[in-house]
C-alpha cells in the first residue's frame, strides 16, 4: 500500500520538522526513563527478594533471652531432627562482624556436611576449589566487604579480632560477584568451624536452626512443637520474615510512584501535543493534502508512521537508558527512596526485568500517544478541506 | 464533461439556514476554458469547491466525466480528486515546509507513483509553468507570481481533466497576471478543460475562445 513516493514524503516531513520530532521524541524518552527506571528497581528489589525468600527455610528456630540473640546448643538439632514431617535440619552459624563504628559483615558459617549448604557453595565454588577452601582458614567475600578490605589494606587477607581478643588471619580466597545475589555484597562466608571462632561460638554452639516442613498442613502443628522444645525458643516462619522483606522494601511506594509518574507523564504528553496540533499550519497542511486528493487513510498513515516512529526511538531510548542508569550506575537518587538509608550500600541491584510490565507500559504508552495525535488529526482530515484553506 | 443540475448548496447560518448556491444548471464541454464571473461573495469559491469534491452539494447532481462525484464515499471521492481534479486556489495554498518540487510531488504521492518518476513529473510540471529555477526553494521565499506558477505546476502535474483556478489574478500584479493569462491560453491551447472564477477585468483581455458565466447571489444570470 505504501509505494515509495509516500515513504519519501514521510522522511521529508520527519527531517523538516525535525527540530520538533527531536524535541518531542527527547520528551518522552525522558519520561519513559524515568518510568522504566522505577519499574526496573521495583522489579529487581521483588524479583530478589523473592528469589531471596525461595531459598529461606520454612522455619528458624533461635533461642532469645529478653530481646537478645543467644546461642543455641547444636544437641536441639538432633531432636528437632525427631519430629516427625520435619526436613532439611540445618545448623547454622552466622554474625555480624564490625569493622569499626560504621562498617560490617555478615559472616556466615558453612558446614559442608550439610547438603543444603555444600550444594549452596557448589554454586560459588567451583568443584576443584571446593577442597582447598575448606581446608585452608579463609573466606568468601562480598563485593563491598572486598572493597572496605582493600582500601584499608587487606587486600590478600584480614585480621579478625575473636571476641576473647585474639587476632584471627583469614585468607581471601575469593570474591563474589555482586550480581550473584541481593545481600552477597556483605556477606563474608567461611567454614563453620572458623566462623565459629570469629563470632564467639563454643564447639557445641550454634545462632540457629533452619528446617523445612513440606507438607504445608503439618506447619502449624509443628510450629507448636518447635516452641515448646526449649525454654525461650523463638520460632521464626517464612511468612514473618516476607512481611519484614515487604517493610524494608517499601516496594508498594515504588508502585505508587510508578502510577503517579504515568498520569503526570501522559497528561503532559497530551497536552503538548494537542497544543502543537491545534496549531494552524497543520492543520492548513492536513487540509491541503486532503484536497490534493489525499484520503483520510494516506493522512492517518502519514501521520501514524510519524507517531509510530517517535513511540518506537523513544521507548526503546527510555529504556535503555533506564538499564544503564539503574543495573549498571546503581541507580543513585533514585535507590533511596526504595531502600533505607541503612540498606542502600548493602544491596546491589540484580538486572531483572519484568517484561509483562513493561509490555503494559509500551501499550499504555503506545496507545495514548497515538491517539492524542491521530484524534484531532483524523478530525481535522474528516472536514471538508475547504474549511480549512479559506 | 462537466454536468451540473439543479444544484443548491445551503448553509446554517445561526439558526437559519442561509441559501449559497440557488438551482445552478452548467454544462461544460471538454476542451472548454470557462469564467465564471460574479462579485465578492456571489458563491465563486463554493462552486468550484463542489466540483473539485471538497464539498458536498445540499441538493442537486454533479457528474464530473460522468462519476457522480456527490455520492462518492471518501475514498474513492480523494482517488477521483487525485486523479481528475487539479486547482489553484486563491491563496495557492503551498505546503511551507516543502521546498516547491515537493509541493508538487503531493498529489502524485496521492497517486502512487514512484518517488523517481514523481520527481520527474514534478520538474516536467515546474518547467510547463516556467519556474523549474525555483524547484528548491520555500514557498516562503517565492514572491506572488511564482507561488502561482508553483500552484499551477500542482495543479496540472497530474494531468487532471478538470483544472479550477479561483481568483488565480487576485494576488498578482498587472504584470504577472498578464503572464498568467498567456498561460492560461497555452493550457487551453493544448485542450485542457478549464474553470477560472473571478471578478478581475484583466479577462477582457483574454483571446482566445472562452465562455463567460456570471453568478449574482447564487443564481446564474
Ligand atoms: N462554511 C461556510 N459557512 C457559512 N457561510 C459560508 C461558508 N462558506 C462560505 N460562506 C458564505 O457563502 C457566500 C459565498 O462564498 P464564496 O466563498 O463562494 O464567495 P466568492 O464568490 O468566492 O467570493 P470571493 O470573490 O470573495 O472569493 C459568502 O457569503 C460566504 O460568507
Ligand atoms: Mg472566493
Amino acid at each position: 500500500m505504501l509505494n515509495n513516493s509516500f515513504f519519501y514524503l514521510f522522511t521529508l516531513s520527519l527531517f523538516k520538522n525535525a527540530k520538533r520530532y527531536i524535541a518531542i521524541t527527547l520528551l518522552s524518552a525522558v519520561v519513559i526513563f524515568l518510568l522504566s527506571s522505577v519499574l526496573y528497581i521495583s522489579g529487581s528489589i521483588k524479583y530478589s527478594f523473592q528469589k531471596q525468600l525461595s531459598l529461606e527455610p520454612d522455619f528458624t528456630v533461635q533461642k532469645r533471652v529478653g530481646t537478645r540473640l543467644v546461642p543455641l546448643n547444636d544437641s536441639i538439632a538432633d531432636k528437632i531432627v525427631d519430629i516427625y514431617g520435619v526436613s532439611e535440619v540445618t545448623k547454622r552459624v552466622y554474625g555480624s562482624y564490625f569493622f569499626d563504628k560504621e562498617h560490617n559483615a555478615q559472616i556466615v558459617g558453612i558446614d559442608l556436611l550439610d547438603e543444603q549448604a555444600s550444594k549452596a557453595l557448589h554454586n560459588i565454588l567451583r568443584k576443584e576449589e571446593i577442597k582447598p577452601f575448606l581446608s585452608s582458614e579463609s573466606m568468601i567475600v562480598g563485593e563491598s566487604v572486598y572493597n572496605y578490605l582493600k582500601s584499608h589494606f587487606y587486600p590478600k587477607a584480614y585480621n579478625f579480632f575473636t571476641p576473647d581478643g585474639k587476632l584471627k588471619k583469614v585468607k581471601i580466597f575469593k570474591v563474589l560477584d555482586s550480581r550473584s545475589a541481593l545481600f552477597s555484597a556483605n556477606l563474608i562466608i567461611m567454614p563453620q568451624e572458623l566462623a565459629k571462632e570469629i563470632v564467639g561460638l563454643k564447639e557445641s554452639q550454634i545462632t540457629d536452626i533452619a528446617l523445612n516442613v513440606p507438607n504445608v498442613d503439618e506447619r502449624s502443628n509443628i510450629r507448636s512443637k518447635l516452641e515448646s522444645l526449649f525454654f525461650s525458643a523463638r520460632v521464626y516462619g517464612k511468612k514473618q520474615m516476607q512481611e519484614a522483606y515487604e517493610n524494608l522494601y517499601n516496594y508498594k511506594g515504588g508502585l505508587f510512584l510508578v502510577l503517579y509518574l504515568v498520569v503526570v507523564a501522559t497528561l503532559a504528553l497530551i497536552l503538548y501535543l494537542r497544543y502543537t496540533l491545534a496549531n494552524s499550519l497543520e492543520k492548513k497542511e492536513v487540509a491541503i493534502f486532503r484536497a490534493l486528493g489525499w484520503s483520510i487513510k494516506d493522512v492517518i498513515t502519514l501521520k501514524s508512521l510519524e507517531s509510530i516512529s517517535i513511540v518506537a526511538l523513544s521507548f526503546v531510548l527510555g529504556t535503555l537508558l533506564g538499564y544503564i542508569y539503574v543495573f549498571m550506575l546503581g541507580a543513585p537518587l533514585l535507590k533511596n527512596i526504595f531502600l533505607g538509608r541503612a540498606y542502600e550500600a548493602s544491596i546491589t541491584l540484580i538486572p531483572h526485568i519484568d517484561w509483562l510490565t513493561l509490555t503494559t507500559i509500551f501499550i499504555l504508552y503506545a496507545t495514548t500517544f497515538l491517539s492524542a495525535v491521530l484524534i484531532p488529526v483524523w478530525r481535522v482530515a474528516v472536514t471538508d478541506p475547504k474549511e480549512a484553506l479559506g | 464533461m462537466v454536468v451540473v443540475e439543479n444544484l443548491n448548496k445551503t448553509y446554517a447560518v445561526g439558526s437559519k439556514q442561509e441559501r449559497i448556491l440557488d438551482s445552478i444548471t452548467l454544462h461544460i464541454q471538454k476542451g472548454e476554458l470557462v469564467l465564471l464571473r460574479g462579485v465578492s461573495g456571489s458563491g465563486k469559491t463554493t462552486l468550484l469547491s463542489i466540483l473539485a469534491g471538497l464539498e458536498k452539494p445540499s441538493s442537486g447532481k454533479v457528474l464530473i466525466d460522468s462519476e457522480p462525484i456527490s455520492k462518492l464515499p471518501d475514498i474513492h471521492l480523494s482517488h477521483f480528486r487525485a486523479k481528475k481534479i487539479g486547482m489553484v486556489f486563491q491563496h495557492f495554498n503551498l505546503i511551507e515546509n516543502l521546498t516547491l518540487l515537493d509541493n508538487v510531488l503531493v498529489p502524485l504521492v496521492a497517486n502512487r507513483i514512484g518517488v523517481k518518476e514523481a520527481k520527474e513529473m514534478a520538474f516536467a510540471a515546474l518547467k510547463r509553468a516556467r519556474i523549474e529555477h525555483k524547484k528548491d526553494a520555500h514557498p516562503n521565499r517565492l514572491s506572488g507570481g511564482e507561488k502561482q506558477r508553483g500552484a499551477i505546476a500542482r495543479a496540472i502535474v497530474a494531468k487532471p481533466s478538470l483544472l479550477l483556478c479561483d481568483e488565480p489574478t487576485a494576488n498578482l500584479d498587472s504584470k504577472n497576471s498578464q503572464s498568467f493569462i498567456e498561460q492560461l491560453m497555452q493550457m487551453h491551447k493544448e485542450g485542457q478543460t478549464i474553470v477560472v472564477a473571478t471578478h478581475d477585468p484583466i479577462f477582457k483581455t483574454l483571446e482566445c475562445e472562452h465562455r463567460i458565466i456570471d453568478i449574482k447571489n447564487g443564481k446564474i444570470v
